[in-house]
């Protein structure tokens, strides 16, 4: 094992409990502006009840009458009369009452599987020591929202501290949403929203604020090809993730609580890498040239789904919550959704012009898409959910004529594919109380050809990686929160011996506890 | 002459009448706002439920008005003036969690009427919105009233004699004394969380 290999190992898990666990946010702010408890949206936030989502989709308001639940009034930044007066003044708006911030702050504990030291390898370098548990200071975050009026819908956040070092966070999402403006084009109510800025991407469920610990493994899927003389190659190197925020703008309609729901993004391809050399079969770049961002070709994101309200009434079936006999409650509802994002991951190499003689740099834009399906079921205190993805890149591979010295254009390889999703069980015991299962799965070819130079230790090195993940969260209040989760993962071997049989193998399991909380 | 005599004692038993009824007046502190003073019922002693009927409403994610004192046999009307879906459910009633009820869901504009028949606090929730609080105190006599905010209070209309006097406030626990009244009386508590 050399140093690189045991500084990347060790890194990876020193930060893995951190970076892969989801930034995950409920909003302060408007427990505060509105006076109410977190529980009014959030079922175990960030998770949002049905009331939540149509906050969410009204802009951050309530759908009805927002005015008269606000108890800190908005700052008018002009007389609404001054409407009649534009275009010959500013058009009013507002500003919250109070700044519209809230914070967040959470921290880990983890426990990992006796023989993951057996990732050492014997007679070679000593690998870094594992160990057994560990404490580990998570985010702290800032994070604003809000409504200008107007129904123009703001939201900031931006993780300040991360793993207790200052300042070394990034911007989560920063946009504008320009909700409901299909009413100036005279068309039906919420039909048409603008949203503009850096954003997750309509996903059918959330990364960025995803209530589980870690996140789904899916979701942070990058498409990194194999170049190996006894495989087809892969000359891709994708690193694009759905997990990852899109910055463009979005136009979207319908509502979350039912009936339904679509979005179309255009956003800067987003596949900009360094040269791979964590991934040694993929050939680092030559001559400088490597993987970049090209933003001249903007990707491209749809999405669409149906949510069946299955209440009996008609009444209680198109309110935002359903009348239960104890009071009102999330709707029974089945969703279903289809996705597709489609994109051009930027290919440079150096080589040379047709005439074999003088230098260039080739370059080609590899079309790739992500596809998949969803279903998202609901009967009373259980919640059920899953989700399904196809990714595809063509594989465009640097082509040499004989007795050339290098590359003069590009050929079509194999593709790159993976598939893979998640399936996860979220039942209420208490309203204090959530029991999570949920299941893993990521089917990837390159994975597995890459499987000698990988250095993650989180993922198993095999073409499947499977993980079974049963979890609890436990409101100590509404903004307190403590988590649990258990990941089982498959075992797994970095060696193999002459007959094939793995070797040194081991699992890497792990027990990880968390405790946050907003204010 | 009939007439005459029939008035004459009429008024002869209203003045009988008003000169064996008193008052109790006094002060709650060690609390501050509104408190709840209501004369227990004596024993054996029961009293005609009123007709009126006072409606508590949910406004603005809060039950207005927050504190509501009824006679045992009241039929409070409960409103959701708002135009999210509110619920409205008590754990108890005088402490007792077997009188504990929910009145489920209904929409905004419309009442929902419940008959308070035992005596006690009966704290007031919405099991959609956490935050939301009220009280109806239901008084076992006819005899009670709010205090002002600074905790003055007088209950008028009692007939003489022994009674006990419970002062309540939301948090605080109850006390109770004996008064007895003849004329005006006084009672004065100090509640305490």
């Amino acid at each position: 094992m050399d140093t690189r290999r045991q500084v990347s190992l060790f890194f990876a898990f020193v930060l893995a409990v951190i970076l892969l666990t989801g930034s995950s946010y409920a909003i302060p702010a408007f427990s505060r502006q509105y006076g109410t408890s977190c529980t009014t949206c959030h079922i175990d936030f960030p998770k949002l009840n049905d009331f939540g989502k149509a906050f969410k989709d009204a802009g951050f308001k309530f759908p009805k009458d927002d005015e008269t639940f606000i108890k800190i009034p908005p700052v008018m930044l002009g007389a609404p009369a001054q409407k009649d007066m534009w275009p010959h003044t500013v058009f009013p708006g507002t500003i919250p009452g109070l700044p519209a911030i809230g914070l967040r702050f959470n921290q880990f504990f983890q426990y990992t599987s006796g023989n993951a030291n057996n990732y050492n390898i014997a007679g070679q370098s000593t690998g870094p020591y594992i160990p057994r548990t560990d404490f580990q200071p998570g985010y702290f975050s800032i994070f604003t929202a809000g409504n200008f009026g107007s129904d123009i819908a703001f939201w900031v956040d931006d993780d300040i501290s991360v793993s207790g070092a200052n300042a070394n966070g990034s911007l989560g999402d920063g946009y504008l949403r320009f909700v409901n403006v299909s009413r100036f084009f005279k068309l039906p109510t919420d039909s048409l929203t603008l949203k503009v800025g850096q954003f997750e991407l309509d996903l059918p469920f959330t990364q960025a604020r995803a209530y589980d610990i870690s996140p789904y493994d899916i979701y942070s899927q990058a498409n990194i090809g194999a170049v190996d003389p006894a495989y087809p190659q892969q000359f891709v190197n994708n690193s694009f993730t759905l997990a990852g925020p899109g910055r463009g703008i979005e136009l979207s309609g319908g509502h979350h609580y039912g009936g339904y729901r679509y979005a179309i993004a255009i956003v800067d391809q987003n596949t900009s890498n360094s040269a791979p050399t964590n991934y040694p079969n993929v050939p680092a770049p030559a001559g400088g040239a490597g993987y970049f961002s090209d933003s001249n070709f903007k990707d491209l994101y749809g999405r669409f789904a149906y949510r069946f309200n299955l209440e009996r009434d008609p009444t209680s079936r198109h309110e935002v919550q359903a009348a239960g006999a104890t009071g009102p409650r999330d709707h029974t509802y089945l969703t279903l959704g289809s996705y597709y994002f489609y994109g051009r991951s930027v290919q440079r190499t150096a080589g040379f012009l047709p005439d074999g003689t003088t230098p260039t740099v080739l370059l080609a834009r590899e079309p790739f898409y992500r596809v998949g399906g969803d279903f998202d079921f609901n009967y009373r205190q259980f919640n059920i959910y899953g989700l399904y993805m196809y990714g595809h890149d063509k594989d465009i591979l640097p082509f040499t004529p004989t007795d050339f010295a290098g590359p003069t254009g590009f050929i079509s390889g194999s593709p790159a594919t993976f598939s893979g999703g998640f399936i996860q069980a979220d039942y209420m015991a208490y309203p204090w109380l959530m029991m999570i299962m949920r299941w893993d799965r990521v089917q990837s070819r390159a994975d597995f050809l890459n499987e000698a130079g990988s250095t993650n230790f989180f993922s198993p090195v095999g073409s499947t990686r499977n993980r079974f993940t049963p979890g609890a969260q436990f409101l100590i209040h509404a903004n307190v929160k403590a988590s649990f989760e258990y990941a089982y993962r498959p075992q797994q071997a970095l060696t193999y011996n002459l007959n094939g049989q793995p070797m040194n193998v081991f699992r890497t399991n792990t027990a990880t506890g968390a405790l946050e909380f907003v204010y | 002459m009939k007439r005459t005599l029939m008035m004459m004692m009429a008024v002869v038993a209203m003045m009988s009448l008003a000169a064996s009824a008193g008052t109790i007046s006094g002060k709650v502190s060690g609390v501050a706002g509104e408190s709840v003073v209501y004369v227990e019922a004596p024993a054996g002693k029961t009293f005609p439920a009123p007709t009126e009927q006072p409606v508590i409403d949910q406004k603005g994610l809060m039950f207005q008005p927050h504190i509501v004192v009824v006679q045992v046999g009241t039929t409070v009307e409960f409103l959701n003036s708002d135009s999210v879906a509110h619920n409205v459910f008590w754990p108890s009633v005088g402490g007792n969690k077997k009188l504990t009820h929910n009145l489920g869901t209904w929409p905004k504009g419309e009442k929902r009427p419940f008959k308070f028949d035992n005596p006690g606090a009966v704290p007031l929730l919405c099991n959609v919105h956490p935050e939301m609080s009220g009280y109806v105190v239901v008084s076992p006599t006819p005899y009670f009233t709010k205090t002002d905010k600074s905790g003055e209070y007088k209950i008028e209309n009692i007939p003489d004699g022994s009674y006990t006097v419970t002062a309540w406030h939301e948090g605080a626990k109850n006390q109770s004394k004996p008064v007895a009244v003849a004329g005006d009386s006084k009672a004065d508590f100090t509640l305490s969380k």
